[in-house]
């Protein structure tokens, strides 16, 4: 027992759960179906439960919406102090963006309906076309960038200009992360995951409607403060 | 990196290389003692920065050798506070007590296996080296690209936490032993708890604020412009540029990052108290909502370093109320601590005595924090040395007491061995008076020049002590510093010679990471995973033949008094 150097004292109550030279070393059962790199490992526990991918992807949310919160606080304040604010046109393909984003996020609820009914081949279906159409939004983004430019209208023009294309920068980067995690959930193989399927295109729906809501909000935001 | 050994609990187990081991392990224990081995680096240097800074001030002329080779500009001279308080808010005072403490006894304490993303917690500690080669480099390179270097960075800094306290806040939640409800927690994990939640707002903004810097250097936008050129703003900066608007963004990031410092200091001061005090914890649900009330207001009173800055001439007051209410949560602490210590038959170990010292400069540190919340005080100049020397010792030297507090409690944990206790004690009585009498005048120095901006001062007067003052302090600093070598050495001595510790809980402490060996084996609980039946300070329970029980330890096995 290791408590028995203990103080005289201590070894009365102090009773070690696992007994044994501290560890209490099963032996390997040979890796047992690959799991995750981390707990894979024969003697251990069973993987902490998958809640724990839900809790993190809400709080992760909770950090972003902090980030955009902080660019936006600064976008109505030098909005609001600025004298000469010279508002950026803004181009007519956002509104298709915005458009094909939305339809995104609808396709992919249908993809999840069809999972839940067992019918994986058009869970893949519609989830691809859901990818495909967060791609097309990215690439919208861009030629409207493109037009932007086409117009004389850079990053270092003007303030509005400035908010515009970090809006939209920041806004994509973390929407790439999304398409990421669509692509994951389509090409990974579940069987030997920690994480079902299901759970997995969850988690990925709910950051992908939060992308949605929160493009929506930062197009409110620069349509408003034109 | 001087790891113990464990290999020794897992005999079947084949031996890991040193890179999977050590740099790449995505064990919490190996990742939290690496952010603690960063932690002590980055305290020297940062220590090393303030001590040129402090000869600089009082003897401009002295030759230092490696440092002048440099060159003395002023801009080097400008560098020196920022990357000073830098290295040491970031790397040391976030770093230890949460990402080093806290990344090695969190899942230990709630009996769970691992962080809930291992492989994100690696992520996190190497950007977090990235951050500190970045921030010590900016030092050495022309200033311009120094601070670019500077800002990014923070910036990979801010990454490295937000990721980190994503992990704190998962693991917290949803990985907790079974019996462990969230009233069972020790303070020590609410505060880290707490403490994670308040990281993952406040350094998405410092992001943000960094991201708005970085678009200003590298494509000219202009969202902070006016701030590089208070004087003359050149033709080309806009109209609207706003240094209120950097204003405002960092303080809201940096007046948190100060309770982000604390709070875990505050968790870990409670837990020692009651540890050695051997009682269970004044309120311990009081204190808990103390510990939730000073991420809160900590977390709304970013105005308050604005007064001056022209806001709605209502948020002085505003922010003058709420951040003369953290005096509410502060004063519970304060009183759970004292109520603990009264009569209390406590051994007085170095651990406890870092402990008491937190307390102590926490207590004179927060009483000039209630002048400086005074909106009118604040904004009738008071200089900066008051201000440094109330922010030194409420949230620098403060919180590095906790640290070496929880250092030389959880050793035997870490190691295996003791800190050599008579060396820890001389340590203690060194920088406890060292640090007094470095930031004490300094409080006097800031009064001073107030006094000096009034009609009728006798500025004579005041000029002749303020020149023997600014020497004092230089002399207090480099005694101080001097006296760390004592702390090194004891430490690096006991890591190899130190006294062995067979027992698995030699304080006698209750909550779960005493019940396994020390150092903890790889896997920490093994298979079944511990068992939680009560609180974390089960001290002093009538009935009981021990004077302590365990968290794991079921009812039926506990021994009742004859």
């Amino acid at each position: 027992m290791p408590g028995a150097t203990a103080t005289p004292d201590v070894e009365v109550i102090v009773e070690d759960a696992r007994g044994g030279g501290g560890g209490g070393g099963r032996p390997p059962d040979g890796g047992d179906g690959g799991d995750d790199g981390d707990y894979g490992k024969g003697w251990q526990r069973e993987p902490p439960s998958p809640r724990r991918f839900s809790t993190g992807i809400a709080i992760a949310m909770v950090s972003i919406l902090m980030f955009f919160m902080a660019l936006a606080s600064a976008f109505l304040l030098l909005h609001h102090s600025s004298r000469v604010w010279v508002a950026v046109h803004l181009p007519r393909i956002l509104w298709a963006n915005t458009a094909v984003l939305m339809g995104s996020g609808f396709v992919l609820e249908r993809s999840r309906l069809r999972l839940s009914n067992g019918d994986a081949r058009g869970f893949r279906k519609l989830w691809l076309v859901a990818t495909v159409m967060g791609l097309l939004f990215v690439a919208g983004q861009l030629v409207a960038w493109r037009q932007l430019v086409a117009e004389g209208v850079y990053i270092a023009s003007d303030q509005a200009s400035s908010f515009f294309y970090i809006f939209t920068g920041a806004h994509g980067v973390h929407l790439l992360g999304g398409v990421a995690a669509l692509l994951f959930v389509l090409l990974r193989n579940f069987e030997k995951s920690q994480i079902s399927m299901s759970l997995a295109a969850e988690i990925t729906s709910y950051y992908w409607h939060f992308m949605d809501g929160l493009w929506i909000f930062l197009f409110a935001l620069l349509y408003l403060g034109r | 990196m001087v790891i113990h050994d464990s290999g020794g609990n897992h005999p079947e187990k084949p031996r890991e290389s040193f890179i999977s081991r050590y740099l790449f392990s995505t064990d919490h224990k190996t990742i939290g003692l690496q952010y603690l081995w960063l932690a002590l680096l980055s305290v020297f240097v940062g220590m090393a920065m303030s001590l040129v800074m402090r000869i600089h001030l009082a003897w401009p002329e002295m030759h230092i050798p490696f440092l002048s080779a440099l060159g003395s500009s002023p801009e080097r001279y400008a560098t020196l506070p920022v990357l000073h308080g830098s290295l040491m808010v970031f790397l040391v005072l976030t770093a230890a007590p949460q990402l080093g403490f806290g990344n090695y006894f969190l899942p230990l304490q709630i009996g769970a296996r691992e962080m809930a993303f291992p492989g994100l917690n690696l992520f996190s500690l190497w950007t977090t080296v990235v951050s500190l080669f970045g921030i010590t480099s900016a030092f050495l390179i022309a200033p311009q690209a120094g601070i670019t270097l500077w800002i990014v960075s923070v910036s990979v800094f801010c990454a490295a936490t937000l990721s980190s306290a994503l992990n704190f806040t998962v693991t917290t939640i949803d990985l907790r032993a079974k019996g462990m409800t969230l009233p069972r927690l020790p303070l020590t994990v609410w505060a880290w708890f707490i403490n994670a939640i308040l990281g993952m707002l406040v350094f998405s903004i410092l992001l943000a604020a960094c991201l708005c810097l970085l678009s200003d250097r590298f494509f000219s936008t202009h969202f902070f412009s006016a701030v590089d050129f208070p004087a003359s703003p050149p033709a080309n900066v806009a109209p609207g540029a706003s240094p209120v608007l950097w204003q405002r963004l960092f303080w809201f990031f940096a007046q948190a990052e100060v309770y982000i410092a604390m709070l875990p200091c505050f968790g870990i001061v409670s837990h020692l108290i009651a540890t050695f005090s051997r009682r269970p914890v004044w309120r311990e649900r009081l204190v808990v909502l103390a510990l939730c009330g000073v991420g809160l207001v900590g977390f709304c009173v970013w105005g308050q370093h604005m007064f001056s800055s022209g806001l709605n001439p209502f948020s002085p007051l505003v922010f003058s109320v709420l951040a003369a209410s953290l005096g509410l949560p502060a004063t519970i602490l304060l009183v759970s601590w004292f109520a603990a210590l009264w009569n209390a038959r406590f051994q007085l170990n170095t651990s406890l005595l870092f402990a008491l010292g937190f307390v102590s400069l926490f207590l004179s540190g927060g009483i000039s924090g209630l002048f400086l919340a005074r909106h009118d005080f604040t904004s009738a100049s008071v200089t900066e040395d008051f201000v440094t020397g109330h922010f030194h010792l409420v949230m620098g030297v403060a919180a590095t007491f906790a640290i070496l507090a929880a250092l030389f409690f959880w050793f035997p944990k870490l190691f295996g061995r003791r800190l050599n206790e008579p060396l820890g004690k001389l340590h203690f009585w060194l920088t406890f008076a060292g640090v007094y009498a470095v930031f004490m005048p300094m409080h006097w120095l800031g009064l001073g020049s107030h006094v000096a901006n009034n009609p009728g001062a006798n500025l004579a007067a005041i000029r002749s002590w303020i020149g023997p003052a600014r020497s004092f302090i230089t002399a207090g600093i480099v005694i101080t510093v001097f006296a760390q070598a004592v702390f090194l050495f004891n430490f690096l001595w006991s890591l190899f010679f130190g006294d062995r510790v067979e027992e698995h809980n030699p304080w006698r402490a209750t909550t779960l990471e005493w019940s396994m060996a020390s150092p903890p084996p790889r896997h920490d609980f093994g298979a079944p995973g511990p068992v939680v039946y009560r609180g974390a300070y089960a001290f002093a329970v009538p009935g009981v033949a021990q004077d302590y029980i365990p968290q794991h330890v079921a009812p039926d096995r506990v021994v009742k008094a004859n």
